[in-house]
């Protein structure tokens, strides 16, 4: 790895990934390649199938790829087994899901505390309140996610994906379930809260606004990456 | 901080309900182990207590000669309780009169077991002791102080000895269930047998030790007596198949058994459907863990911890719940048995916290381990890990540590077997007819939107689930019939043994013209009456023309065959008849013919003991009179029942050929006592043969057993209707989300609710008619192999099995779903996002 590519948070190197079917091998993603500088925002887009929620989960290490490797922040995920990506995941990464994933026994506050406390940090509590206070639900602490708005749900999710000030934001298309205006909402917590806090952003979407937003926007089709261009705050900022 | 966590998630999630099941199931388990295991025991020793009255002691050892010292003072080494009993009749003399009376002397510690009813006069009120006649004293039966004309205190001559009468002998805890000995029954001391002068050298007499102690103890003694026992020794205890008691207490105790066998196992299907269905619950916070970064170490402590707390919390739940339900039910019977339950050991607490164990580990296993691999990779591809739902290891080890849980139990194999393969069957049965119901059902063209095809293609749409719930409830079904079935068919058999209206009197040694003043007295005062046998004593002589002391001879270093009874000997009593009596049935040969010849039909048990066969010539020995009789049948011969039963029945032309006494029975009530004595005076020679109380005793004890049966079987009804429970509520959250979306299409709740109730009302049925189908060829099995009765079987289940099942399983989905069915869409909705 050059130097120049070490300075990047994230690098993807011929990265392919095949799964075996009934009709014989399919080709999911096809030789990707890539880096994301630290505290940059890219949004991966692309129809559904293409292949990007498999190159989220990729890069995340919830996944291994048949060939090629991914470097997060520095360290080649496909020499690392299953706990050692959870380790880089609890230290280095956050998540945000289309479909919220609240544990629905716990209650708001204790969802947020949940990634710092299986990291065996003490001070999950305050960091969990503060954050659930930036997304305007300090009201809401001890409410099960059962009794909560969709929206509410996803700024809780929100709120978890910062807790540990991770390096590293996934973000799974996270407005896709809501409504217009909670959809905005929560992008514009998505992206505020990134800013605050530098992390690097990738965002998966097919929402082609919101990924104008972004610093810069990967574009998948057929497992391929099809060209990387600039984001519309990228040329403004 | 793993712990915290844990410990957070497992309060949460037992709040939520989401453990009741797995819990209920495991506590159900104990529960139901626990009380069947304590009530079982509890009645087990109280009825062992009883039976033990029965012959006054734990085991008893008879012979026809006195016993060696040693064999006395081995049993106090061993630690066991003893008495002595001897048996002779002689003649008891006052006011004029003479009478033979049958004595039985017995040293101070009689009886070890059970009480002696005695009454200070023949007016006063009769009332419980044990102990003996104080030396010099006499106890003597009713009867005799009617026959002789006696009152207490007075004098009597027994052999050479005088005697005062000090009591009148109500009843004793051993006296014989049915001899011809007569009731003319003396109590005497042991140390007073010299003073009768009645016993000398070659007098008939029968001598008996009492043995009573810890049963280890009399295992041990037992061992070291049985090399030494004579062949006229015969040794006995309470469970001995000589005793119809005896008898009916190993059915009683197979079938607590049985019910045990059927709580564990309807426990470990709640368990193992429970265990899987909280483990796929959560699948989805499991792969969230493990995304952020929690490692499979600490999924795994924190799901270990919910098992462990969850398994602990429900082992002492069910052993509250189950010591509660244990005495609250143990207090009914001692109540309405007026009677104490003694204490249960350690026993039930040990293998009830191990049953719950076990099926906390071995069922909830495989779906943890499961639950450990679940990919992170779930929270993106929501559906990956679905596959290790329906898991075939999960069901192989579910199903053998049921059959291991059901050995452990049981003890033995072959009910085990007999169980395990008929639920096997029936869940093979299901699956097959499972597939075919819902294959066939795609053909039937109903009216879209109505009740019943939506039922249809709800279950067709759930095939796999559908089979699942199918064998389920077919199985809670099976073993609940299963029990009810073998309830009634026990008690009827019981209580058709004692009959409400069965004799509770025999007179015997009646004369030929004493017939119609007795039958008339009968009449007269309206007692039922059985008919007037003719009875005579018969020595069997030779067999063959072969010699029958030297016979007899070559089998005496052979085991006693265990079918002979206390009483039969080579001298057995005789009868002649034209029909086969009543309970008899003649498995060998024909009843009598109308040949001139001399006819006899022998008890089956007595056919290898004698080594005899069709067309034998059987010479007897009447009076100095020889009398050959060919052998034309063998019969069975129910020792169960309180008839008169003989060993040898000769055909009716024997009529005529020797004088011969009658012998008859009949049902006395309380007020009629003192005028049968009274009526009996005139005609001394009869005998009469009192067994009002041992009549009750048995039927008293039979309606304990019963009880106690009814109230396992309720046990164990409760289990099965606690497993459909958890089956349905284990669907409940798909059905939710099939209602919430029928909702929102605007499918009207009315039409919901019956389509549920259609589904649920055609599982049950199918179920039903398949549980009853295999618990008949099943209970035909076990009714021959482990209860030794006659299978047969069983029309009404097959409409009650249906019916029930219909009903059950549809009353509970019914009012789950209705339930759900209160709440508004949108509530719903965010239910289950």
């Amino acid at each position: 790895m050059s130097v120049l590519s070490q300075l990047n948070i994230i690098n993807v190197e011929g990265l392919s990934k095949r799964v075996n079917t009934l009709e014989g091998e399919l080709t999911i993603l096809s030789d990707i390649n890539f880096a994301v500088k630290p505290g940059e925002s890219v949004a991966i887009v692309g129809a559904s199938g293409s292949g990007k929620s498999t190159l989220l989960s990729l890069l995340a290490g919830l996944d291994v790829a048949s060939s090629g490797d991914v470097h997060l922040d520095g360290e080649a995920l496909s020499k690392l087994d299953e706990e050692q990506r959870a380790r880089i995941r609890a230290e280095k990464v956050g998540f945000v899901f289309q479909s919220f994933m609240l544990v629905q026994s716990l209650t708001a506050l204790e969802n947020v505390m949940l990634p710092a406390e299986l990291a065996g940090d003490h001070s999950a509590k305050e960091q969990a309140v503060e954050l659930l206070k930036k997304v305007g639900l300090e009201h809401r602490l001890g409410h099960y996610p059962s009794q909560l708005s969709g929206g509410e749900q996803q700024r809780v999710a929100i709120a978890r994906a910062f807790i540990g000030t991770p390096k590293i934001l996934f973000a799974d298309e996270p407005s896709a379930n809501l409504d217009t205006k909670n959809g905005h909402i929560i992008e514009n917590l998505l992206f505020d809260l990134n800013k605050q806090n530098g992390t690097t952003l990738i965002l998966v979407t097919h929402d082609e606004q919101l990924a104008q937003q972004c610093d810069r926007i990967i574009h998948i089709e057929g497992g391929m990456l099809e060209q990387i261009r600039e984001g519309v705050t990228a040329n403004v900022g | 901080m793993w712990v915290k966590l844990a410990f957070k998630l497992f309060s949460r999630e037992f709040r939520r309900g989401e453990l009741s099941i797995i819990f209920a199931a495991i506590a159900l388990a104990v529960l139901t182990v626990f009380s069947l295991a304590s009530v079982t025991e509890r009645i087990g020793l109280n009825i062992e207590q009883k039976t033990a009255d029965f012959i006054a002691a734990d085991r008893r050892l008879s012979s026809n000669h006195e016993f060696e010292p040693i064999v006395q003072k081995t049993a106090e080494e061993f630690g066991l309780e003893t008495a002595e009993m001897l048996f002779f009749d002689s003649m008891l003399f006052a006011n004029d009169e003479l009478v033979l009376g049958s004595v039985k002397a017995v040293s101070s510690a009689y009886p070890l077991k059970g009480q002696v009813e005695l009454k200070d006069n023949l007016e006063g009120q009769s009332y419980p002791i044990r102990g003996a006649p104080d030396p010099g004293t006499l106890w003597l039966s009713e009867g005799l102080f009617y026959s002789m004309g006696l009152k207490v205190g007075d004098t009597v001559e027994l052999g050479a000895g005088e005697f005062t009468v000090a009591k009148v002998l109500m009843s004793e805890p051993d006296a014989p269930l049915f001899s011809l000995a007569g009731n003319k029954r003396v109590l005497l001391n042991y140390v007073d047998i010299e003073r009768t002068q009645a016993v000398q050298p070659g007098s008939r007499v029968f001598h008996r030790l009492l043995f009573s102690g810890s049963e280890q103890a009399l295992v041990d003694y037992y061992a070291w007596l049985k090399p030494q026992l004579k062949p006229n020794q015969s040794w006995q205890g309470i469970k001995d198949r000589q005793s119809p008691l005896g008898e009916n207490l190993a059915r009683a105790e197979r079938f607590l058994l049985l019910a045990g066998l059927f709580g564990i196992m309807l426990a470990a299907v709640a368990m193992a459907v429970s265990a899987k269905r909280y483990c796929e619950r959560q699948y989805d916070p499991v792969a969230m863990m493990k995304t952020l970064g929690g490692s499979r170490a600490t999924v795994r402590k924190i799901f270990l911890t919910h098992l462990t707390l969850v398994t602990l919390f429900s082992i002492v739940i069910g052993l509250v719940i189950g010591s509660v339900l244990q005495s609250v039910a143990a207090d009914y019977l001692a109540n309405f048995m007026d009677t104490t339950l003694p204490e249960a050991g350690a026993k039930p607490w040990l293998l009830a916290v191990f049953i719950g164990l076990v099926c906390a580990l071995m069922f909830s296993l495989k779906p943890l381990l499961d639950l450990f691999d679940i990919p992170p990779l779930r929270v993106l591809r929501r559906n990956l890990g679905d596959s290790l739902a329906l898991s075939k290891v999960h069901i192989g080890v579910s199903i053998l540590t049921i059959f291991v849980l059901m050995w452990l139990f049981s003890g033995q194999i072959i009910t085990t077997l007999v169980l395990f393969v008929s639920t096997l069957l029936v869940i093979g049965v299901l699956f097959g007819i499972s597939r075919l119901i819902f294959a066939a059902g795609r053909k039937l063209g109903l009216r879209p939107g109505s009740s019943w095809s939506l039922a249809i293609a709800t279950l067709q749409k759930r095939a796999n689930t559908n089979a699942v719930q199918l064998i389920t409830f077919a199985l809670a079904i099976k073993l609940m019939l299963f029990l009810v079935v073998l309830k009634n068919d026990m008690i009827s058999d019981w209580q058709m043994q004692v009959p409400e209206d069965a004799p509770n009197m025999f007179l015997i040694n009646i004369a030929e013209d004493e017939i119609s003043p007795i039958k008339q007295y009968f009449d007269e005062n309206q007692i039922t009456h059985e008919a007037f046998f003719p009875v005579f004593n018969a020595r069997v002589n030779a067999v063959n023309g072969e010699e029958f002391a030297r016979r007899v001879s070559k089998q005496e270093g052979e085991e006693q065959d265990e079918n002979a009874r206390q009483g039969v000997n080579r001298e057995p009593n005789l009868t002649w008849l034209d029909e086969v009596p009543e309970g008899n049935e003649i498995v060998e040969g024909e009843w009598f013919s109308d040949s001139e010849r001399l006819e006899v039909s022998v008890f089956d048990g007595w056919k290898e003991r004698l080594d005899l066969k069709l067309g034998d010539e059987i010479e007897f020995l009447i009076n100095e009179q020889k009398f050959t009789a060919t052998v034309t049948s063998f019969r069975t011969v129910d020792w169960g029942t309180l008839k008169p039963n003989f060993v040898m029945i000769l055909s009716p032309n024997f009529a005529g050929k020797i004088p011969v006494t009658y012998f008859s029975a009949a049902k006395l009530e309380a007020q009629h006592t003192e005028g049968i004595s009274k009526l009996l005076q005139q005609y001394p020679t009869i005998s009469m043969i009192d067994i009002k109380n041992r009549i009750q005793q048995a039927q008293s004890m039979i309606s304990q057993v019963s009880l106690a049966i009814g109230f396992v079987l309720m046990i164990v009804l409760f289990s099965g209707a606690l497993v459909l429970i958890s089956q349905v509520q284990a669907s409940l959250a798909e059905r939710m989300q099939e209602v919430v979306i029928l909702r929102t299409l605007g499918a009207k709740g009315s039409l919901i609710k019956l389509a549920t109730l259609y589904e649920f009302l055609l599982l049950g049925a199918i179920a039903g008619v398949v549980a009853a189908l295999v618990s008949d060829i099943a209970l035909l099995v076990i009714q021959q192999q482990l209860f030794g009765v006659d299978g047969r079987l069983h029309p009404y289940i097959w409409i009650l099995g249906p019916l029930a099942g219909a009903s059950f399983v549809a009353f509970i989905g019914y009012f789950m779903v209705a339930k759900t069915m209160r709440q508004n869409t949108q509530k719903l909705l965010r239910s289950l996002a």
